[in-house]
């Protein structure tokens, strides 16, 4: 009696194990968990919350089949190579706080157990997340910092979707060039002496400090005097001096790298000291977000700003509407440059997930170098992506490219952003020169 | 020549904001010997007020300052008679670290009400607005009216002190507290009194401030110092010294622009290369460490 009582008790729990057990082990969808690093508070929050938006968007088309957008990634629900997984996105917020961001990574990998990570925009946060990353070996997709020395470091588990300044710091020499040969659309051929004065007022980290040494170099290679050149604190409350020391310099080009705030404080601070430049160019970031187009409204018309992303892409890129609209649903805003690149680098996630077909870092890795997503897949107007994988950049996308959008006054008396860069896909004449304030 | 008057104008203006910052500091040191470090802290919740009460009213930020300043005289007498009466009895040290402790709450508290993201007014009479004044002087609206205001602020302080019988009586207890009390001068009054104004004027300079700075709940911390600088520049508890160590102050955060117009005008390359705005606060702490060193009781001291 006693053996049968023992034998059945066993059973029992046998298949009380079982059924904890089996289910699980057994479940077509697993989840895979991404930890994504944006600005979510702090001086860069509004583009934080672009990124995130973008990012969410990615990931929910992922995960649920949508036939009506013309990618693959949007046809199945989840990832097929793996049964359908599921992709989870665990967002933390690094105030753009470099420090904080090795922190929160180190928290994902080993409390989250996440299986790759996203982010950071502040090229001085990526810096150390990467580091992170490549300590612990978990695979990092960049999607929207561009400082050109992040991809090369040969780190082996950091791969980087978007385009890096050097690109877009070239595409302004070209344009400027372009002005003086009279190819800019609708603009006659301006005398080279009339451009020839640059100054530039780039924030001080990483990022920025990097743009203000290739401002320096390529204006040296382009044949233009560089006659300031200014960094300053992005939290910076106040930028009257450095706004006065521009003016002193009396050039007529005048480059900014700016995160949000700084941005607005910066041409607010130009308007009040009536600075009357004939360019005003700004390298993305700050002067692209809607916070900026909203605080500034009339004001900005006739800024040059380089971006990935506008919403004229559009009119070119059907893939590009179809995805705009879900976002525009979502939160009321077009896709800009920074949401178009999360969604982008969560994009690449995925299809990097897909041909890995396992969450082994060895895997992904292996994908990752191996990747090619042709142009028609993708929200922003590049040839694809594909990483390089020796040379001096290693884990840069090497099919991105960039342009130059100037703010104008719609027929509508919206202000939005036009394509002046490449000269060859320009949608309206250029304004030259500034307007008057 | 035209950076070296706009930096002029500009220095002199924002040196004239910043002895208006330095007033409550120099007041309530020189009536009670107390350094409040989180006299920034003030300065923050003068700016908060001006922006929410703006934003919240819709009206000019300009007509926010009769609140600001309720606001700060009823916040420096809580302080007072809440918290700092009690740590006049312990030891100097305490003194110290008890309004270091003041500093960290109101900033923590300002983090938790408000959020860590910076804000910025951009609607008002005044913000944006410039004038052209010729020599290429451009003067914001904003900035000149808080130099007027400082003025004025500094104007009735002065009479405040020197004209009337409340005046005397502060000064007696600034003097000697014990001769005062013996002379029937209700010596605790006067002290949260001196609290009181301190702080009024204060949340007055932030609610003029935050028409033309943004504002994030650390910002005090670096307007405590500069007022520091100041009032050891103008000599502990001197209201003229004050005064005329912001104006120098402003000027000397004017120093790129001078340093611009040396180099502009002799055409001096190297000079244009050196990045001068990055550290133009720092002179202001050069100049503190100099006059320490040099004159410790500051260019107006009278008191030890």
């Amino acid at each position: 009696m006693k053996r049968i009582a023992r034998f059945t008790s066993l059973c029992v729990v046998l298949v009380v194990v079982a059924a904890l057990v089996l289910p699980t082990g057994a479940r077509a969808e697993k989840e895979i968990k991404i930890g994504v690093l944006y600005p979510l508070t702090g001086g860069a929050a509004a583009a934080g919350r672009e990124l995130r938006d973008g990012a969410e968007l990615a990931a929910e088309i992922a995960n649920t089949a949508m036939a009506d957008i013309n990618m693959t990634m949007a046809q199945n629900a989840g990832i097929q190579s793996m049964g359908g997984a599921k992709i989870t996105l665990i967002f933390k917020d690094h105030e753009g706080n470099p420090t904080l961001g090795a922190d929160l990574a180190k928290k994902l990998i080993l409390d989250d157990k996440v299986d790759g990570l996203l982010g950071c925009y502040h090229s001085s946060v990526t810096k150390t997340v990467s580091a992170v990353a490549e300590q612990y070996g978990v695979p990092m997709i960049n999607g929207s910092s561009t400082s050109p020395s992040l991809t090369e470091r040969g780190l082996k588990w950091f791969w980087r979707t978007t385009p890096h300044d050097t690109w877009f710091t070239k595409d302004l020499f070209e344009l400027l060039k372009g002005l003086t040969e009279g190819q800019a659309k609708g603009v006659k051929a301006v005398s080279q002496k009339d451009i020839v004065n640059l100054a530039s007022a780039c924030e001080k980290t990483e990022w920025g400090s990097f743009v203000s040494e290739l401002i320096e170099q390529f204006s040296k290679e382009y044949g233009f005097d560089l006659k300031k050149s200014l960094l300053y604190a992005k939290e910076a409350p106040d930028l009257s001096s450095e706004v006065r020391s521009l003016k002193a310099s009396r050039a007529d080009v005048l480059l900014f790298a700016s995160y949000t705030s700084d941005a607005i404080l910066m041409i607010k601070t130009l308007k009040a000291q009536k600075i009357q430049p004939k360019i005003i160019w700004g390298q993305d970031a700050g002067f692209e977000t809607p916070e900026f187009q909203q605080t500034m409204g009339e004001d900005i018309v006739g800024i040059l700003t380089r971006t990935v992303f506008l919403p004229q892409v559009v009119k070119v890129k059907p893939v590009a509407g179809q995805v705009n609209k879900l976002y525009k649903a979502k939160t009321g805003n077009d896709l800009s440059g920074a949401s178009a690149r999360s969604f982008t680098g969560l994009q690449t996630w995925v299809y990097i997930l897909e041909k890995a077909g396992s969450t082994k870092p060895a895997d992904i890795q292996a994908a990752a170098n191996a990747i090619e997503i042709p142009g028609d897949q993708l929200v922003v107007p590049w040839a694809g992506i594909k990483f390089s994988t020796s040379g001096k950049e290693i884990g840069q996308n090497v099919l991105g490219s960039g342009l130059i959008g100037q703010y104008q006054k719609g027929s509508d008396g919206t202000v939005g952003l036009e394509i002046v860069y490449p000269f060859d896909v320009a949608t309206t004449d250029m304004i030259y020169p500034f307007p008057k304030w | 020549m035209d950076i070296l008057f706009s930096s002029l104008a500009a220095g002199i203006l924002f040196g004239m904001a910043l002895s208006l910052v330095a007033l409550g500091l120099t007041i309530i040191f020189g009536v009670m010997d107390i350094i409040n470090f989180a006299h920034g802290e003030f300065l923050m919740i003068g700016m908060y007020t001006g922006l929410l009460t703006a934003q919240a009213f819709g009206i000019d930020p300009l007509l926010t300052l009769p609140v600001a300043a309720a606001v700060g005289f009823l916040l420096g007498i809580v302080c007072y008679l809440g918290f700092i009466k009690f740590l006049l009895r312990g030891p100097m040290i305490a003194q110290l670290l008890g309004t270091f402790g003041l500093m960290l709450f109101l900033r923590n508290l300002a983090l938790l009400i408000f959020g860590p993201n910076d804000r910025a007014l951009h609607k008002g009479i005044l913000v944006g607005k410039s004038f052209d004044i010729g020599l290429g002087i451009v003067i914001p609206a904003t900035k000149l009216a808080t130099a007027g205001l400082s003025l004025a602020a500094f104007g009735a302080v002065w009479l405040l002190m020197n004209r009337t019988r409340i005046g005397k009586a502060l000064t007696a207890t600034a003097l000697n507290p014990q001769g005062a009390r013996y002379m029937g001068i209700p010596t605790e009054r006067m002290n949260a009194l001196a609290w009181g104004i301190g702080g009024a004027s204060v949340t007055v300079a932030g609610a003029l401030i935050v028409n033309f700075w943004s504002v994030n709940p650390y910002i005090g911390l670096l307007f405590t110092m500069l007022a520091f600088a100041i009032v050891a520049l103008g000599g502990f508890g001197s209201v003229p010294g004050a005064f005329f160590a912001g104006i120098v102050v402003g000027l000397i955060t004017e120093l790129p622009g001078f340093w611009d117009f040396v180099a502009y005008t002799f055409e001096f390359d190297w000079m244009s290369d050196v990045p001068m705005t990055s550290f133009k606060y720092m002179w202001v702490y050069v100049a503190y460490f100099v006059i320490m060193v040099v004159r410790p009781r500051g260019l107006f001291g009278w008191k030890h």
